[in-house]
């Protein structure tokens, strides 16, 4: 990790595209003509190459937004568009989705029918950019640089839930994405596997300058892994509060610690628990 | 002395050997210090002593023509190294050892450290085969080396060739798994418990039909009777195991219920898959295919000699129609079992419409598609014998039917326990082929200890 670390300090931000913005987005659900709003006038700005972490209560409708971003679902009223060209907007509900876009899943998405090399592999796969040949080069360098080397052959489900999680961040590597759109991927994991995974996403990060856009309701998580961080309102789900994460990347466990951190978290701790209690007394389902 | 047989304890190796054998080898222990660069041995030279490392730093880096998954790593201290010492066969040093920083070492003669571990009877096998571990898991070498330390105390002198210790486990490996499951599934009640079942059944028949010949149960044929006439050279009623006529029987069947069930698969699977799939597809369809599907297959007996000629094809027709329904509904039901991220994955990575087709939904619906055709093959063995029983000249439904019109009642029983032995073949040979396409499934659940 040391090289890497030495690589971020002299070559710095590097990412030049994957720049969101989200103008003034509605998103009513009418599944039986009882309207529900799940996202209310929500306007965000996310530079290229920034890791913006979405802070909300569980079922505040982030993962509304996420979706709108992928092309999962339409949204109701505003815009998204990512380096300037319009995603969905007026005219065009539902963006399409694409390998410019990439979610890792709140469980996890990788084709357990597919060993892991197969699924690094799938993406250029179906694209058919790179000859099969070239792929599996690929596939294999990108897996060994993260650490996968030696479990290419295994089937997602014969190893822990910590590796399958960074494969699934490698398969969406693969296809030099923009942005990265994670659904509170560690969610699942033990504490110490989550801790892990941290370093590993932001090493992987630092390799690889993307956008992400990173869903949770860990402020702990929040405040350690994002530039960017946005506190959500309980459903209809609105920006409350949006701070700058001035720790200095490459960052460490070491944060952890750091006094600055436990400033931040002072200071925005209040804020979600407020949210997180209206959610609870709103009887909001998780999700 | 005391200090030695403290760092010996931390050692993997040693840390299981009783204390009389860790005196014995802090006694054949000779200290030694290295200064910083200096070689401790070279590749290729004749290797005599293990090496413990007490303090300092020191590369360890073995030879490249050695097939290690990584040649060169810094040892710590209380690492073993120079283990060569103690392999079998030609003992020869695989690795270049040299101190970064001044250390200090612990010598320990390989050929009298053997002794002792051998004399160690309850723990030294232990130690030895902590050795052949450290060789693999610590220093990253492939089993032609590990298994070269004399793990078993009985081995003095074993003479084996590496070459054919590496081989083995590869080629036996299927074979010895099978031979396992199988000791391990005698060794569980289960066997045991399936054949008190058996007894339990075969002895009501026994006792119901024979011995105390019950009202209504009398007139049946007995379990000996049966037995004698399904084995006889010259049954009484025609039919046994060495007429002729029995194997045309099952053929027959066997041969109907193939046709009909690989119909029913190569257009249920299909069907099905494009129901889940398709919604406007299933609107046009679903609604016809749940009005047929609960129709007794006996109520189509009639339409199916209508519609086709002769004997053999309106028995087919019976049999596969149940089939087909089984097949495509467990398929659909697949297709709607896949997770929504998984489709959602595949649409985010690039993939069109028809490879999230052919790359999701065709293999992510097999789990339930197998299922469905164990089912499928279990009715349409029961449709065989409705269709049998009407039409047809031949065929275990066919025995069993005439059989009663000509009272030849011990005969129905053969028939009628010999679909049982077909029916359970065939469905258990759909099972393992729905293993043997489903590697990655049965890893899973393997690993789940399922």
């Amino acid at each position: 990790m040391s090289a890497v670390l030495e690589k971020v300090r002299t070559q710095g931000n590097e990412a030049r595209y994957g720049a969101i913005r989200i103008d003034d987005v509605v998103k009513i659900y009418d599944p039986e003509g009882a309207a529900v709003m799940a996202v209310d006038h929500c306007t965000l700005d996310i530079k290229a190459g920034e890791i913006c972490m979405i802070v909300g209560p569980s079922g505040c409708g982030k993962t509304s937004l996420l979706n709108a971003i992928a092309g999962f679902h339409d949204i109701t009223s505003g815009a998204i568009y990512m380096d300037g060209e319009m995603l969905c907007g007026p005219g065009k509900p539902k963006a399409d989705p694409g390998a410019d876009r990439i979610v890792v899943f709140q469980n996890g998405a990788l084709f357990p029918w597919k060993t892991n090399l197969e699924n690094v592999a799938f993406g250029p796969m179906m694209q058919g950019k790179l000859s099969k040949k070239e792929i599996i080069e690929k596939a294999r360098s990108m897996m060994a640089d993260a650490g996968l080397s030696g479990t290419e052959h295994n089937y997602p489900g014969e190893v822990s839930s910590g590796l399958r999680r960074r494969v699934e961040i490698v398969r969406a590597l693969m296809n030099d994405p923009k942005v990265l759109l994670f659904d509170e991927p560690y969610r699942a994991l033990d504490s110490l596997t989550r801790s892990v995974m941290h370093e590993s996403l932001l090493d992987i990060y630092y390799k690889n300058k993307v956008t992400i856009f990173f869903i949770t309701h860990d402020l702990e998580e929040a405040i350690f892994l994002g530039h960017k961080l946005v506190i959500m309102t309980t459903r209809p789900c609105r920006p409350k509060k949006v701070l700058e994460v001035d720790i200095p990347h490459p960052r460490d466990y070491s944060v952890l610690t750091s006094p600055r951190f436990r400033e931040l978290l002072e200071e925005t701790a209040s804020v979600v628990h407020e949210e997180a209690r209206k959610s609870f007394a709103s009887g909001e389902k998780e999700g | 002395m005391e200090q030695v047989e403290r760092l010996l304890k931390r050692t993997l190796p040693f840390q299981v050997v009783s204390p009389e054998t860790l005196d014995g080898i802090a006694e054949i222990s000779r200290h030694e210090v290295f200064k910083a660069g200096q070689v401790i041995y070279g590749a290729g030279q004749p290797a005599e002593e293990v090496y413990v490392l007490v303090s300092g730093r020191v590369a360890h880096r073995i030879d490249p023509d050695i097939k290690a998954r990584v040649h060169e790593k810094e040892l710590q201290v209380g690492d073993v190294f120079g283990w060569a010492a103690i392999l079998e066969g030609e003992k020869v040093r695989l690795a270049d050892v040299a101190c970064i920083e001044a250390a200090e070492v612990l010598k320990i003669d390989g050929a009298r450290l053997l002794e002792l571990l051998r004399k160690d009877v309850n723990f030294g096998e232990a130690a030895l085969k902590s050795f052949s571990q450290l060789i693999s898991q610590q220093y990253y070498l492939p089993p032609s080396v590990s298994e070269r330390v004399p793990t078993t105390l009985s081995k003095v002198g074993d003479t084996r060739t590496p070459a054919s210790n590496e081989a083995e486990p590869q080629t036996a490996s299927a074979w010895t798994l099978t031979m396992y499951r199988a000791s391990a599934w005698l060794k569980s009640p289960d066997p045991y418990l399936m054949m008190v079942g058996f007894a339990l059944m075969l002895g009501f028949w026994y006792l119901t039909v024979e011995v105390l010949k019950l009202p209504r149960f009398e007139d049946l044929p007995g379990l000996t009777t049966v037995v004698k006439e399904w084995f006889a050279e010259d049954p009484v009623y025609g039919m046994s195991i060495y007429t002729a006529e029995y194997y045309q029987h099952i053929w027959v069947s066997i041969r109907r219920v193939a046709i009909a069930f690989l119909l029913a698969t190569v257009l249920g699977v299909p069907l099905g898959l494009f129901l889940g799939w398709s919604r406007s597809f299933r609107e046009y369809v679903f609604p016809v295919f749940e009005l047929l599907r609960p129709i007794p297959i006996l109520a189509w007996v009639p339409l199916a000699i209508i519609m086709f000629s002769g004997s053999e094809t309106p028995v087919i027709f019976l049999t596969f129609l149940a089939s087909f329904f089984a097949t495509a509904l467990n398929t659909m039901l697949g297709v709607e079992s896949i997770d929504e991220s998984y489709t959602r994955a595949a649409a985010c990575l690039g993939a069109n419409r028809w490879q999230v087709f052919k790359e999701v939904i065709v293999p992510g619906s097999m789990p339930y598609v197998f299922t469905g055709l164990q089912i499928s093959v279990g009715v349409a063995w029961f449709s065989l014998v409705a269709g049998e029983m009407v039409s047809g000249q031949y065929g275990l439904g066919y025995v069993i039917n005439t059989s009663y019109t000509m009272v030849r009642y011990p005969t129905i029983i053969i028939g009628m326990v010999t679909l049982g032995i077909v029916g359970y073949t065939t469905s258990a040979m759909v099972r393992v082929a729905g293993n043997y396409m489903m590697q990655w499934r049965l890893r899973e659940m393997a690993l789940g200890g399922r």
